[in-house]
């Protein structure tokens, strides 16, 4: 059986690393119990307890059947998984409901952020083309993950009973090939999105009254707290759930999707755990970040899709880089050249 | 209605391997699955003994409640069976199953999954019973055929039951009601302590 070599050479170094953290225990339990067991033949023949505690155990032993794990008699962990698994998932179910239902509520309240003053046509390209060709990727990629993700540890129970077994197979298939083989351009193209946005994501004067004040969101003038290029809130988004979640899930979903690497069902039902979780309040993040992104907050959108936003949402929005960008210090500048279609875009997008 | 049981005896089985075989013969499995397997336990130290494990057909089935698209069902007689028409290959069941039995032909690159292959206590699947397509999914029907798992059927030793639970478990009973002799029997250290007088057990262990 020839694989390939990287795995070859990395798989002892996982295996060495997970053995390092069970096998003390588990070796020294080997031998005794295996004594016990020849002595107790002697003492009490037919008694095999010592056996049947090792069995329980989920000891490493010797089978002819060659696979992963095929030497285990009994794993005792999937049990565990079994239980932990569905109170999970519906937590987590219901904090996304909880968000949902938030956001609705937040908008029949507060309706979409927009502008004091109208805007003056003078437009700043705030995000380069491969600010841009990033983000969306990421962020399309981020939206199918979610919504087969959703299928999988939820259709069961939601969409199995309305539309029967038969469709909802076939869906579930689709969800998880589409989530397999969508998987690795959320993986590559992370690291890019950290290293093209962590510049302006580190931490800047501001922050701290943007953060206290909740970046003006209650306050009674409807004016937000002056902000750098990014505010505290897409600060913590960057941080929280590009860097920490989104890596977490890469590495978590790269231990599932590969079982070619021979690796036990005790890291890939921790894996699992893991991916869930975090899976499950990254959604819960994203549906904020979504929707300030969309109906939330006028020409917030028309920013990211065409690069371009207006003076005055820049100067509402984001005032001490609008003053940067004025003096010359940051490196987005007044975009005079903008083609008349970007012009009407943003425009129309900063209409109430 | 009877409760169907694999009962695998581990003071008689001797590792031939011979019911591993025999279900892969019955069923044409493909390379690299294998419904049931043997696992010794310390072996060449005195006192080894092996087992035979696959499905065991468990009344509370972790692989149901873990299958998101709900393709497992459990027949009147207790046989937990799966639809691979409805499987998604996720592997959610090998995750979640204590004795290791769901077993996944690598179906394309980076060890895709194909469609998940389990022990159906030889009866097939959903389809009708004996028909071609069950044959191909599942592997034969013997249930069906009025005979019990050719694994079973097959032991050298007759270590490895199979059937009904009442029955099988009436034919271990007298097994080990009547097995060996003297000191030999089962309980005799605890009862009677050991022939050369002395204490067999450490005070409080069973026997």
């Amino acid at each position: 059986m020839s694989r390939p070599f990287l795995c070859e050479r990395l798989m002892p170094v996982v295996g060495i690393l997970v053995a390092l953290v069970f096998s003390p225990i588990v070796h020294a339990a080997d031998a005794g119990r295996a004594q016990e067991q020849a002595q107790r033949q002697q003492t009490q023949p037919g008694n095999n307890a010592p056996m049947w505690r090792d069995v329980r155990g989920g000891v490493k032993q010797t089978t002819q059947v060659r696979g992963v794990e095929t030497n285990v008699l009994m794993q005792p962990s999937g049990q565990s998984w079994r239980e932990v698994r569905p109170p999970m998932s519906l937590a987590g179910g219901l904090l996304i409901a909880a968000a949902l239902l938030a956001l609705f509520a937040f908008y029949q309240w507060r309706g979409p952020i927009g502008v004091h003053e109208a805007g003056t046509g003078k437009l700043i390209k705030r995000f380069s083309d491969a600010e841009r060709l990033t983000h969306w990727t990421v962020a399309i990629s981020v939206c199918i993950l979610a919504v087969t993700g959703l299928i999988l540890s939820f259709g069961k129970y939601m969409l199995l009973p309305i539309i029967g077994y038969t469709l909802f197979s076939w869906l579930a298939m689709f969800a998880k090939n589409l989530h397999n083989f969508v998987a690795p351009v959320f993986f590559f193209m992370l690291p890019v999105m950290i290293v093209l946005f962590v510049r302006d994501n580190l931490p800047g004067p501001g922050d701290l009254k943007w953060l206290l004040t909740f970046g003006g969101m209650f306050s009674k003038s409807g004016h937000e707290t002056p902000s750098g290029r990014f505010n505290m809130g897409e600060k913590a988004l960057f941080w929280f759930m590009v860097c920490a979640l989104g890596v977490v899930l890469c590495l978590s979903g790269a231990v599932m999707l590969f079982p070619n690497f021979d690796q036990g069902r005790q890291i890939m039902q921790s894996a699992n755990i893991v991916h869930v979780i975090s899976a499950l309040v990254m959604i819960f993040a994203a549906s904020f970040h979504i929707y300030l992104g969309t109906v939330g907050q006028r020409g917030a959108y028309e920013g990211m899709r065409t690069g371009y936003v207006d003076e005055t949402w820049a100067k509402e929005h984001h005032q001490l880089w609008y003053d940067q960008v004025k003096a010359g210090h940051a490196r987005q500048h007044f975009a005079d050249d903008a083609p008349d279609a970007v012009r009407a875009q943003v425009a129309d997008g900063l209409k109430a | 209605m009877a409760r169907m049981k694999f009962l695998c005896d581990a003071e008689r089985c001797i590792e031939c391997n011979g019911c591993v075989t025999a279900c892969k013969s019955e069923h044409d499995i493909p390379w690299g699955v294998n419904r049931r397997r043997v696992v010794t336990l310390n072996d060449g130290v005195p006192g080894e003994k092996s087992i035979s494990v696959a499905c065991m057909h468990c009344s509370d089935a972790p692989c149901m409640a873990v299958c998101p698209v709900d393709c497992f069902y459990q027949t009147s007689e207790g046989i937990v069976l799966h639809d691979k028409d409805l499987c998604i290959g996720c592997g959610y069941c090998f995750y979640a199953c204590p004795f290791g039995a769901p077993q996944f032909p690598q179906d394309g690159a980076f060890g895709l999954r194909g469609k998940m292959d389990k022990c159906t206590f030889c009866a097939g699947g959903p389809e009708a019973d004996n028909s071609e397509a069950e044959y191909k999914k599942y592997g034969r029907n013997r249930l069906a055929e009025g005979k019990l798992p050719a694994c079973a059927e097959m032991c050298s030793t007759k270590a490895l039951l199979g059937g009904d639970a009442d029955v099988i478990s009436d034919i271990y009973r007298n097994r080990v009601m009547k097995r060996g002799k003297g000191s030999e029997v089962w309980g005799w250290g605890t009862a009677y302590g050991k022939p050369d007088a002395k204490p067999a057990t450490p005070p409080g262990a069973k026997s």
